[in-house]
């Protein structure tokens, strides 16, 4: 097991440098850089190129691409925002701390629609229940997240003013307080839940085929035949088999959302890193584009490695020796 | 297993009549809305509908206190560089306007007066100035606001381990400026502290432009900056977090890139402000409508104009607006910049070298109508590059080109620009082919229709225009490749804002780098430097330069500018004091913010 874990994890390093390597050369072939377009003839442009100078944005590619590799592995030093004049480590620890809550309470509310869902559908499959619910999941894999998220922003936000309609807290709170805590979560609730709504039919339709699946096996019959109480069959036999993929998907659907973040964040000014990801690439600021990339990408290499040792415990028979 | 597939079968056709019913609903409200739209969508407005000013005109009274809450509509979050000398970008600074200001008090044309914290005297002889700041002027913390801290401002921007934008020729025309800066010196010899409330500042030009917004007016608490590196300033949580200014409001909280709360400032030098605090909060363009529809914002630091037509009628808001210090133009490239002797060089050789030709293509194109059909009316014709949000000096009776299809032909006809070939394109005076390469930004929903309209207009005088690659440009790229001079551009359409200061020689110099164009001759050189001499303290003097100036580019056009534009700001009805953006000549101050009641109303 460890040695799995181990290997795995040593694949992943030179995955993470490759990634490395090609975020940086894509963030510097995008056209012009944190200081282009700004005109303002109050500005010296001799100051402009002082600072693209200063900054080494005149430098080629391979030796800003070593410059900052050397930072980040000898300090952890990401390097520092054109745009925020400060560290990039200091934002991303800002905005990871947002983005982590609204995945947490996401994933919450994914397996809390998910779970009953799908055993629901698979359980009783084809009949009217069933129906209703598969046609809420081909709803919902054809609605775009961020149609969604704009109509339950504009219904549940404006119309009811159930929710606040944007930012992570209401402002003029102490952090710490009781108060400041159920602000945080009641801004959380709208697009944690429109989100989920979105991403949760990938799961109900995988439990409710793995149900339908599992309870036509050998082994359901042989409990049945023992006298095992239905609820006993659905609960012991056939739902603990089915979670397989599901937990198998954990990993993978950590890195779907943050996917998803990158829409619901900009849509409801939630400060997270999606947003900040955005607001990056058009205002060229670099260093923050490549350290986001970068620390996505070893949460999706993560999350994979997370999956497949999810698998690995939950089924005996893939486990690698 | 059959009747399941029928009865799922059923199931989906259900659904789906359920969808195109649902459809068939949307689209008949649609069409009930689209009618109104178009209606709405139809109306022209013009800058003169608008107040710029927001007062007690309806009689209600103000409350005392009161919290207002104020939107910055953009759909970034703020940077968080709360300090004048070291914010870069728009939304910062509206949050710092909150709770700092300048020393030095501006009219409607942007040149100082004696109105604000600090009052000047200037001796032209000697090229200096002598600022003498307010007694009651303090900080947020108490102490008062000196001499030394102005001057700590100038020695922090001119510091070599300063990192913001702002060091440049507003700071080196000071004595002894580049050598403080070069650090061969360890003090600004032209700038001395008479006393704790006097600063002088000797130049080494002194010039009109000095008068008008050309001093760093931004002073810094030293007592708090004092032991920390200027190197590690802008990222100092006196930046960042607790930033202590001397403006009406304090700051009490920050939500990092969200929102900010304020608490009034009681010892405010002009007088304790009306409002209890101030709530700004990050809106995004998207929501701006729905916020303010229903009371979550009283205010918003800019409203888009696009979405204006269709909530005009909006009625728990009233809309301001004023002219914005910013036109639209199409630049014609006439030369390249010569990064050694950093100067512009002409090109007599250009393919828009020709007056006529640029005068022709001027000629085509009917900003009027433009303005109405894809801004409503909250952008207009423009005639000189110098907008009239500068009223004193935009000179209104000059005649610039207006659109007349005839007089272009006409025009192009004699310059030589006949259709040799017959392709119903006309070949330049030597019988080439010409084909003119437009490079236009993408962005927002009318920039694809607007520059296909600016090649058809083209088109109708005989000129094969085309988009760079057929294709508009994005915003970065079309900047990269404007300022590089790329051959494959000949002209191109861009906007940009103007300074404080009337005086065109950071757009329009030789030696300016902004100088997309690459235009220059020697007449423009003289108007520019007339503008700044001496005898350009006398106002009138001043104003007949830069008409002159004016009147020189309309002849000779590097670039016409196509649109002036409205700056609208929605304001709920309990807000009273209140100038679009306190722009001013208004005589109205944040302190004077004041509301009528304590929740905003929500429109019917």
């Amino acid at each position: 097991m460890w040695k799995f874990i181990v290997r795995r994890l040593l694949i992943a390093l030179p995955q993470i440098l490759l990634l490395s390597v090609l975020v940086f050369l894509m963030a510097q072939m995008m056209p012009g850089d944190a200081l282009s377009g700004l005109i303002d003839p109050n500005i010296d442009p001799a100051a402009i190129e002082a600072q693209r100078e200063r900054l080494g944005l005149n430098d080629p590619w391979h030796i800003q691409y070593v410059d900052w590799i050397t930072g980040v592995v000898t300090e952890g030093d990401l390097g520092r925002s054109f745009r925020y004049k400060m560290d990039v480590t200091e934002i991303i620890g800002q905005r990871l701390t947002n983005t982590f809550w609204l995945s947490l309470v996401t994933l919450i509310f994914t397996y809390l629609i998910a779970i009953p869902l799908g055993i629901t559908s698979g359980r009783y499959n084809d009949t009217f229940r069933d129906q209703m619910i598969t046609g809420y999941t081909y709803v919902g894999f054809a609605t775009p997240l961020f149609i969604f998220a704009l109509v339950a922003l504009w219904i549940l936000g404006f119309q009811f003013g159930w929710f606040p309609t944007g930012g992570s807290v209401s402002p003029g709170l102490t952090p710490g307080t009781f108060e400041y805590f159920l602000s945080r979560l009641h801004h959380l609730i709208l697009p944690a839940l429109s989100m989920a709504l979105i991403t949760t039919v990938n799961t109900v339709q995988y439990l409710r085929s793995e149900i339908i699946d599992t309870k036509q096996k050998d082994f359901i019959i042989t409990a049945r035949a023992k006298g095992a109480s239905e609820s006993r069959v659905y609960n012991r036999h056939i739902l603990r088999n089915s979670l397989l993929p599901i937990a198998a998907f954990f990993g993978f659907e950590i890195t779907g959302l943050i996917g998803g973040t990158i829409f619901v964040e900009t849509i409801y000014s939630y400060p997270g890193m999606g947003q900040l990801f955005v607001e990056s690439i058009n205002l060229r600021d670099y260093s923050v584009v490549t350290a986001v990339v970068l620390l996505l990408g070893i949460a999706s290499i993560l999350g994979a490695l997370l999956s497949d040792i999810i698998l690995s415990l939950v089924d005996p028979r893939i486990r690698i020796k | 297993m059959k009747t399941s597939v029928n009865k799922f079968l059923l199931t989906l056709i259900l659904m789906s009549l359920f969808v195109l019913a649902a459809c068939g609903g949307g689209e008949t409200g649609e069409d009930d809305n689209g009618n109104q739209a178009t209606e709405e969508e139809d109306r022209i407005y013009t800058i003169d509908d608008f107040n710029q000013v927001k007062t007690h005109e309806d009689g209600a009274e103000a409350i005392d206190g009161g919290v207002l809450n104020f939107g910055l509509v953009s759909d970034t979050a703020f940077e968080g560089t709360l300090n004048f000398n070291f914010y870069t970008g728009n939304p910062d600074v509206e949050i710092i306007n909150w709770f700092d200001e300048s020393l030095l008090a501006i009219d409607e044309n942007y040149a100082y007066t004696q109105d604000g914290a600090a009052t000047f005297e200037v001796d032209e002889d000697e090229g200096s100035m002598t600022f003498t700041i307010r007694d009651n002027v303090n900080w947020h913390d108490g102490e008062p606001v000196t001499a030394e801290d102005w001057l700590f401002s100038y020695e922090v921007i001119g510091h070599p381990d300063y990192d913001g934008i702002r060091y440049g020729s507003m700071f080196t025309i000071i004595e002894g400026m580049e050598a403080y800066n070069n650090e061969e010196a360890d003090t600004i010899s032209g700038i001395e502290v008479l006393d704790e409330k006097t600063l002088k500042i000797t130049y080494d030009q002194f010039t009109p432009s000095l008068l008008a917004s050309g001093v760093w007016a931004y002073a810094m608490p030293k007592h708090l900056f004092e032991d920390i590196p200027v190197a590690d300033m802008s990222s100092h949580d006196l930046v960042r977090r607790n930033p202590v200014g001397m403006g009406p409001f304090k700051v009490d909280s920050i939500v990092p890139g969200e929102s900010v709360t304020y608490v009034k400032n009681e010892d405010y030098w002009r007088g304790e402000p009306n409002l209890d605090g101030v709530t700004l909060r990050v809106v995004n363009p998207n929501v701006v409508v729905q916020s303010l529809r229903n009371g979550q914002i009283d205010l918003v630091n800019q409203f888009p104009a696009d979405q204006y037509p269709e909530n005009a009628e909006m009625s728990n808001v009233e809309f301001l607006a004023s002219i914005d210090t910013a036109y639209t133009y199409i630049g014609f490239k006439l030369g390249t910049w010569d990064e050694e002797e950093r100067e512009v060089v002409m090109d007599p050789d250009a393919k828009m070298a020709d007056v006529e030709l640029r005068r022709a293509m001027w000629h085509a194109v009917d900003n009027q109508t433009v303005g109405d059909r894809f801004y409503n009316g909250l952008r207009w014709n423009a005639t000189t590059l110098i907008p009239p949000s500068h009223p004193d000096y935009h000179d209104e009776t000059i005649e610039a080109p207006l659109y007349d299809v005839e007089l272009a032909n006409t025009i192009l006809d004699e310059a030589g620009y006949e259709d040799v070939t017959g392709d119903g394109y006309r070949e330049d005076p030597e019988g080439n082919e010409l084909v003119i390469n437009f490079a236009s930004m993408s962005g927002g929903d009318t920039a694809e229709p607007l520059a296909r309209y600016y090649i058809q207009s083209w088109d109708a005088i005989g000129l094969n225009v085309q988009l760079v690659e057929g294709r508009l440009m994005e915003f970065n790229n079309f900047y990269d490749r404007v300022e590089a001079d790329d051959a494959a551009i000949d002209i191109y359409q861009g906007a940009w804002g103007v300074g404080s200061d009337v005086d065109p020689t950071g757009l329009y110099g030789r030696n300016a780098g902004f100088n997309y164009t690459r235009y220059a001759s020697e007449r423009n050189d003289e108007l520019l430097a007339e503008g700044l001499s001496e005898e350009a303290f006398d106002e009138s003097y001043r104003q007949d330069v830069y008409s002159e100036w004016q009147e020189y580019m309309v002849e000779n056009i590097p670039a016409f500018p196509t649109l002036y534009r409205a700056r609208l700001v929605a304001v709920n009805d309990r807000v009273q004091n209140y100038a679009v953006n306190f722009q001013a000549g208004h005589d109205i101050y944040r302190y004077e913010l004041a509301v009528t009641q304590e929740d905003a109303n929500a429109a019917e």
